[in-house]
């Protein structure tokens, strides 16, 4: 089990180009329809938790699977097998090939890469607005903040923590 | 002494970034160019085009290569661990407390609407990068070509970002990239820095 959730992040760690989000259907795939180890409703939670706290995204999110499905022996093997192949690759460019970034065949596929990345972000959005119980109604809430953080550049912290104080408040009134 | 240093450093960057990707970045600058002379700024530039064009977090790849620059091996396991120290404690808090209490109303509406903001921090992570990322036809094309592909026809990820590769490989438009890799980082710096 443990080694399976350590090969599951390292396939994960070594296909995530581009950052955090556009890792998001990759991982939803392994551990949701492929393996079943979480279900949805708790992976879009875990993707809220993931931005609550800080930290790259992408490990926050291996954090939490990982513990969910094993405790604290599947959150390292998560965490580790997310970042080795970083790791890994960093470590030989920096020592072998400086020049990587400059390789033709490198920025030829990588002019491909980057917009197949922001398809992997745009997808996500789309299958999760179902998720999150998106309505009419509430559909002012994420825009406002897609605008705030998204155009106005307002650090999410501020948002984060205006939402807990709320729904505390909410539910307690 | 410059181990331990460059440990607190990186946990410090790792603790105070919410939001992930771009948005470290500014921080990260801010603390390896300015507030401690570990690289110069266009080395950092070329950190910043290297860490986008590997796999991985974009903020571990920057930890890994500066740690690696500065202290070896052992530098860059270093500023590794120091950057997902606090997520490894913070998150572990979280997900604890989210199986403990998952069924209690009070946190359960915590996530009924940390879930609709979660959704719009993921739609401003998209405008930030796609005005950047889709610049021309070729992109564009693309980019309309992965979406449909990934959202109708539920391609795999792994196989859609190869089958890319390979495209741009291909048919690739170099003219573009060339130009503007450092102009995008450049504008993107700019504006994280503004913003913090």
């Amino acid at each position: 089990m443990l080694w399976q959730i350590f090969i599951t992040f390292f396939k994960i760690g070594a296909f995530t180009l581009g950052g955090g989000y556009a890792m998001l259907p990759l991982i939803k795939k392994e551990v949701c329809s492929k393996r079943g180890w979480i279900s949805e409703d708790d992976f879009v939670n875990g993707i809220a938790a993931a931005q609550s706290a800080p930290g790259p995204i992408a490990v926050n999110i291996s954090i939490y699977t990982g513990y969910h499905v094993a405790g604290f022996g599947g959150m390292f093997m998560a965490v580790l097998g997310a970042i080795l192949p970083s790791l890994i690759t960093i470590i030989l460019i920096a020592m072998l090939f400086q020049q990587y970034a400059e390789q033709v065949y490198v920025k030829r596929a990588f002019s491909a890469l980057r917009p197949a990345v922001v398809a992997l972000i745009a997808t996500p959005l789309i299958e999760m607005a179902k998720k999150s119980g998106l309505k009419t109604q509430n559909a002012w809430f994420p825009l406002l903040a897609a605008i705030l953080v998204g155009y106005l550049n307002i650090t999410p912290i501020y948002l984060i923590v205006i939402t807990i104080v709320f729904a505390i408040w909410e539910s307690y009134k | 002494m410059i181990y331990l240093n460059m440990f607190i450093t990186f946990f410090k960057i790792g603790l105070f970034s919410f939001g992930g990707g771009y948005a470290i970045l500014a921080m990260i600058k801010q603390e390896v160019v300015l507030n401690n002379p570990w690289v110069t700024e266009a080395e950092f530039m070329q950190i910043v085009a290297i860490s986008q064009m590997t796999p991985g977090p974009i903020a571990i790849n920057t930890a890994t290569f500066i740690g690696y620059t500065k202290g070896g091996i052992p530098g860059s396991v270093l500023c590794t661990f120091g950057v997902i120290l606090p997520s490894l404690i913070l998150m572990l808090l979280i997900t604890i407390s989210y199986i403990k209490l998952s069924k209690t109303p009070w946190f359960k509406a915590i996530f009924k609407r940390l879930r609709l903001l979660s959704l719009g921090l993921i739609a401003a992570a998209l405008i930030m990068v796609l005005g950047h990322a889709v610049q021309s036809l070729f992109a564009l094309l693309v980019f309309i070509a992965c979406f449909v592909s990934s959202w109708k026809f539920k391609v795999n990820p792994f196989y859609m970002l190869i089958a890319s590769a390979i495209v741009g490989i291909l048919f690739g438009d170099i003219s573009i990239s060339t130009m503007n890799w450092s102009e995008i980082s450049h504008a993107l710096l700019g504006i994280f820095s503004h913003a913090s």
